[in-house]
């Protein structure tokens, strides 16, 4: 039975990986550390663990994989540690704000010989798994172009803080569907050009919104709407759109498009509670594997990187005005 | 355990699967049609009989009914004689009397019996039964649910007797109706319009009305007069809100290019699931039979309802509502 522990509870997705752990069958949810020891207690209460203040302590615990879903910028140093630690690594995305960071995290496990994953469980949506299997048959043809969206809601505190974040929307929700397009079309971006700003929301630092105009190899056309545009009244959280323009037809895929429409008088709020299956289940029942076959997992350090170099440029093509090359 | 199929058409490969991926193994395919039985049989390694013989085969444990539904309880009560357990596609039975004979038979054999109300084991049906458990929505005073596409084209064209299949308001709006009973309790009285056309070509469209016995009232609309495509739309209103589902509102949409010499296509909407619901009653009827739960589906409720269609058939040929 494989003893899993969380590093931080600073990312709300932290929440989701804990309530799988609890759901999956083999597998121990064995602690939790957080360098926000309230918080820290909170979760392990919440979830039925305990909650061990001291680093060292809890990678000694016998934890043999953790899940990093702390602040971006902190990713490098809990990695590092838990690497040279001999853990298994799950990493929340983005793998680290910049290609410096996220070369060492990839270096630092490849070094200390255990697996990296990075969580991208969109790969992981069955609505994704299906195209994917459309593209792979040939059913589509050959894959000219794509445009895509991940507008959110303004998650707010540290995610907008570019200390603490390392950027704003363009980064937070560019990385998911740069790896869901290499993925589905097994190629690699080869540049940028970005239009971003904060336009939105008052009061912070980073950008809110985020245009992107990509092409990847073999000239594959792609454009990419990054924001935290959904108003707070939305229904939903936002979205993850692809629509794909192939050689034999238009697929469109609206990736949590199974929900309710929900409209509730007291609360004066319609929202679109979701009944599809929950990928972040997918996602954290592959690691949970990797650690005991001590394999790597499915998603790689390596896929995290990549979409780190998509941002990054993006970032650099935004401030310089012009297409910026993708670094390979 | 082992699995023989009678009835190898549409539901039944659809069954052969969904055993299959449950782990039971299908040794025998029966049907009147021969080369329907030879054609699933072949797939799945099993042998072709006869209905009668699969019943006297001890390698037998479950057996599945996908035949046209006059016949399903005949079948049934010979199965339960035989001392099998029985999966039975849905509606029950076309009468019911019949059903009333077949759970007599079923508890006389002491035997499971199991009718495929899939809807009960939709993601999206379980997600607003949630909803409303919720209390979100307040105390709930209509519902209306809709379903349908085009016309079914069964083998041998029953499909088109009303008589036999009963139409759209039999066949296929039992489902919202066995989910409205299941959601909201039983129904006191039905009106019904059924439009059950033959000429120039068969089309039928259902109008359904039922007052519940909580008071709330419920519309269904059954349709086979649509030239394409299959749509479920369901809305639920309370006190304080209300709430939709519509399969229209899919995340997968795919478009073909025209190929040679044809229009282009329209692939339907899609919305994959990791379990079928098809598969998840197949495991719902496993628990039971290993005795680790209750059925969600009892023959009780298949028999209720068969009497909620079959009374609103009786409103449709008398323009009068129906008590139940």
């Amino acid at each position: 039975m494989a003893k899993i522990g969380i590093m931080s509870f600073a990312h709300m997705h932290a929440y989701s990986y804990a309530a799988c752990l609890n759901a999956l069958d083999g597998v121990e949810f064995a602690a939790i550390w957080d360098d926000v020891p309230k918080r820290g207690r909170a979760a392990a209460k919440q979830f039925g663990t305990r909650f061990l203040q001291d680093l060292d302590a809890f990678l000694g615990a016998g934890v043999e994989g953790v899940i990093i879903t702390s602040e971006n910028v902190k990713h490098r140093v809990m990695a590092e540690k838990a690497a040279a630690a001999g853990k298994w690594i799950l990493c929340e995305k983005p793998l680290a704000p910049t290609l410096d960071d996220a070369k060492a995290i990839v270096a630092a496990c490849r070094k200390a010989n255990v697996g990296l994953g990075t969580a991208f469980p969109c790969r992981y949506a069955q609505p994704l798994m299906a195209v994917k299997a459309q593209i792979a048959n040939g059913d589509l043809g050959e894959v000219y172009a794509a445009s895509c969206t991940n507008n959110g809601q303004f998650p707010g505190g540290w995610f907008a803080q570019d200390a603490l974040a390392g950027g704003g929307a363009t980064m937070d929700h560019t990385v998911h569907v740069a790896d869901l397009l290499r993925w589905l079309t097994g190629k690699e971006f080869t540049k940028v050009y970005c239009e971003n700003d904060r336009l939105l929301h008052k009061n912070i630092r980073t950008d809110d919104i985020g245009i992107l105009h990509l092409e990847m190899e073999g000239g594959i056309q792609v454009s990419h709407i990054a924001s935290w545009s959904r108003a707070k009244s939305f229904p939903t959280w936002g979205d993850v759109t692809i629509e794909i323009i192939g050689e034999k037809g238009v697929v469109s895929v609206d990736a949590f498009n199974q929900k309710l429409n929900v409209y509730c008088d007291t609360t004066m709020r319609a929202s679109w509670p979701g009944w599809g299956d929950n990928p972040d289940l997918g996602l954290v029942r592959d690691f949970v594997r990797a650690v005991d076959e001590r394999r790597s997992p499915a998603v790689t350090g390596i896929d995290g990187l990549r979409a780190v170099a998509v941002t990054v440029a993006a970032y650099r093509s935004a401030q310089l005005g012009k297409t910026v090359r993708i670094q390979p | 355990m082992n699995v023989a199929i009678i009835g190898c058409g549409g539901m039944g490969a659809v069954h052969a699967q969904m055993a299959t991926n449950c782990g039971l193994k299908l040794v025998a395919c029966a049907d009147t049609r021969k080369p329907k039985a030879a054609a699933l049989a072949g797939r799945y390694g099993a042998e072709v009989v006869s209905p009668k013989a699969v019943l006297a085969r001890d390698d037998v444990d479950i057996v599945a009914i996908t035949t046209p539904t006059p016949t399903h309880t005949g079948y049934v009560i010979a199965a339960a004689e035989a001392g099998k357990a029985i999966f039975c596609e849905k509606p029950f039975g076309r009468t019911v009397a019949q059903c009333e004979a077949a759970i007599a038979a079923v508890e006389k054999a002491k035997v499971k019996l199991f009718v495929g109300h899939v809807v009960r084991f939709f993601h999206e049906f379980e997600a607003m039964k949630a909803e409303v458990k919720s209390g979100k929505i307040g105390r709930v005073g209509f519902v209306k649910m809709y379903r349908g596409g085009i016309f079914p084209r069964g083998e041998g064209k029953w499909f088109h007797d009303y008589a036999q299949s009963g139409g759209v308001t039999f066949d296929s709006s039992i489902h919202d109706c066995d989910w409205l009973r299941y959601a909201f309790g039983n129904a006191d009285h039905v009106y019904c319009q059924a439009l059950q056309r033959s000429k120039p070509e068969p089309i039928d469209y259902a109008a359904i009305t039922f007052r519940m016995e909580s008071g709330i009232i419920a519309h269904v609309i059954g349709t086979w007069a649509h030239p394409q495509g299959f749509r479920v739309r369901t809305e639920i209103c309370g006190d304080k809100g209300m709430l939709q589902f519509n399969s229209e509102e899919a995340p997968i949409s795919v478009l073909m290019r025209a190929q040679a010499g044809g229009g282009p296509s329209m692939i339907v909407p899609a919305s994959p699931v990791a379990v079928s619901p098809y598969q998840l009653e197949w495991e719902d009827f496993l628990g039971w039979i290993n005795r680790k739960h209750k059925p969600r589906v009892t023959p009780e409720d298949a028999l209720e309802a068969v009497r909620m269609v079959s009374a609103a058939l009786e409103s449709a040929k008398s323009g009068r509502p129906v008590k139940l």
